[in-house]
């Protein structure tokens, strides 16, 4: 076998193959394993600038790090935000009655972050997980006009995608996609919310993994092109090299596997183009001192503009912090056009025009720009109102003997469960034809 | 797979006796068992660090009673006994069969292999 890819996915088939007397060839073409987990060893903290945390429901994830002695523990918690409206500053405390709240009476009292929490009043996907169910897609629409429809006034709408974690913009986002993701958070209560990291990191993991395997992954090395028959597949990559096998898993984000040269199904190749991925930017910082204490804030901060949202959290067992300022979306556009140094300028300048007492207490540590990484394309793949009805099922149908694992593939989890869950379902397809 | 049966493969994989035209055995219970519910399941009798109960001895069982485990209500309340026919159901459509349910799992099996699979989680100690 051959997987392309050493994210979560990749690892997960590769072991469970592995362990049913597969040989199994792993290539990667980044440095790295881990794909869309990426601690930032190099900076204080360890932050995450891929995958950040793991739901308390996340068993493949939270199993494997048991098993391989990852240490896990409770994230440090993230301060508190208040709000920039424009150029109005306005305390958490003080959002139900501030001018500059956008919202009308009734919605007042909500925060910007909680008002996507309101779809599941309405979400028919707390009690179903057939979130591509053709009965639902039929009614499936864009974000936009699903929740004009369902009453959210128009304040509410710009203000969700203002920081929207879960579409580039909302007339692009499908609203049962919407659902589905809002169903995940809305069934789970109490100590089901709570969510663990590894302590070292949570690239620890996908290390871990790529050490069991009995080859080691292929570092660097860039799959150019993949050709494949009905019995046998042929993987060539940039280095000059070719690998043959029985099958391959392409457990890889589609972006990057666009850039492949491969004969897929001719849905397959449509949706290649036509899938989209969530952009985000961030600028990770060290703070030494919480410059915040003294005008009263509360250290992190939800916006409108350029920043979008500032998150803070105690490094532990030190006195600083790790500050990531995070911007969703199609918000990234114009910092992605920029080169890294203007784009770190450009967000530090808003970053010190909206916190002056900051600067001398910060320091800029890493820019992470998914987007623009050719192997990552984007966070996560979104979909389009009413794609994932079919396009879901789709992307992910075997193609000969080529089978495909990612987040992007997954049923019922999204992130990194989604993944591990993908790498399950991939290595059944292969057993069942080749075990 | 037995381990001699696991030998005899390897080696016809080695040899590159394995042509691509071969039909795959289906896969049995084990297999099964171990890509699709291992991760969240172990096959011990105590609670051990995995998100869901641990399957020994299940056959017979109250659904949601055992101790160790955050159970929704619903299948707490379901009164439902693992045999056959309720392991198929739910397996198959967990949601279907009783909603509500914290189980979020969405079977990729076929119906033979689910049946292959209730069968053999059935039959363990």
């Amino acid at each position: 076998m051959v997987v392309v890819g050493a994210g979560l996915s990749g690892l997960n088939a590769a072991l469970i193959l592995e362990r049913w007397g597969f040989e199994v060839d792993v290539v990667e073409a980044k440095t790295r394993v881990g794909g869309r987990l990426w601690t930032l060893d190099h900076l204080p903290g360890s932050p995450e600038g891929g995958g950040n945390v793991m739901g308390a429901q996340y068993g493949r994830v939270v199993h494997m790090a048991h098993h391989l002695d990852i240490a896990l523990r409770t994230p440090p918690r993230t301060l508190p935000s208040d709000y920039l409206i424009g150029d109005e500053r306005i305390s958490r405390d003080s959002w139900a009655s501030a001018a500059a709240n956008p919202l009308p009476e009734a919605w007042r009292t909500i925060p910007p972050q909680r008002l996507m929490g309101k779809l599941n009043e309405t979400n028919p996907l707390l009690k179903t997980r057939a979130w591509h169910d053709p009965n639902l897609m039929a009614s499936d629409q864009s974000a936009e006009v699903g929740l004009k429809a369902l009453g959210f006034p128009n304040a509410a709408i710009e203000l969700i995608n203002a920081n929207n974690s879960y579409g580039n913009n909302l007339s692009d986002t499908s609203l049962m996609a919407l659902y589905r993701i809002m169903g995940e958070f809305g069934r789970l209560s109490g100590p089901a919310l709570a969510v663990q990291e590894a302590i070292l990191g949570n690239m620890r993991l996908p290390e871990a993994m790529a050490k069991q395997l009995s080859r080691p992954v292929s570092l660097g090395e860039p799959v150019v092109a993949i050709r494949h028959s009905p019995s046998r597949v042929q993987v060539a990559l940039a280095s000059g090299k070719t690998l043959e096998a029985d099958a391959a898993i392409l457990a890889l984000p589609l972006p990057a596997l666009e850039q492949i040269e491969i004969n897929l199904s001719a849905a397959q190749t449509t949706l290649l183009k036509q899938i989209d991925y969530h952009k985000v930017v961030q600028l990770h910082c060290i703070v030494e001192a919480p410059f915040w204490e003294a005008a009263g804030w509360s250290g992190s901060w939800w916006t409108d503009g350029l920043l979008g949202r500032i998150f803070t959290r105690p490094i532990p067992n030190t006195s600083r912090y790790n500050m990531t300022v995070w911007i969703n979306g199609d918000h990234c556009d114009p910092l992605n056009a920029l080169d890294e140094a203007a784009c770190t300028q450009t967000i530090t300048q808003a970053l010190w025009q909206l916190v002056p007492e900051a600067r001398d207490v910060t320091s800029v540590g890493q820019l992470v720009r998914w987007s623009i990484d050719p192997y990552a394309g984007g966070v996560w793949a979104l979909w389009r109102p009413g794609q994932a009805g079919t396009a879901h099922g789709a992307i992910r149908a075997p193609t000969g003997r080529l089978f495909f694992a990612g987040e992007h593939t997954a049923e019922a989890y999204r992130g990194m469960e989604g993944a591990m869950e993908s790498g399950e379902r991939a290595a059944l397809e292969i057993m069942r034809v080749l075990a | 797979m037995r381990l001699w049966a696991r030998a005899v493969y390897l080696s016809a994989v080695q040899l590159g006796l394995l042509s691509a035209s071969l039909q795959a055995a289906p896969l049995n219970g084990e297999q099964l068992y171990d890509v699709a519910c291992n991760a969240c399941h172990s096959l011990g009798t105590a609670p051990d660090r995995r998100v869901g109960p641990a399957l020994s001895g299940l056959l017979n069982r109250q659904a949601g009673t055992i101790d160790g485990y955050q159970f929704s209500e619903a299948l707490s309340a379901s009164g439902w006994i693992w045999r056959l026919p309720t392991l198929l159901a739910w397996l198959t459509d967990p949601d279907a069969a009783i909603p509500n349910n914290a189980m979020n799992y969405v079977n990729p099996l076929t119906a033979e292999e689910t049946q292959r699979l209730s069968e053999w989680l059935l039959r363990q100690p």
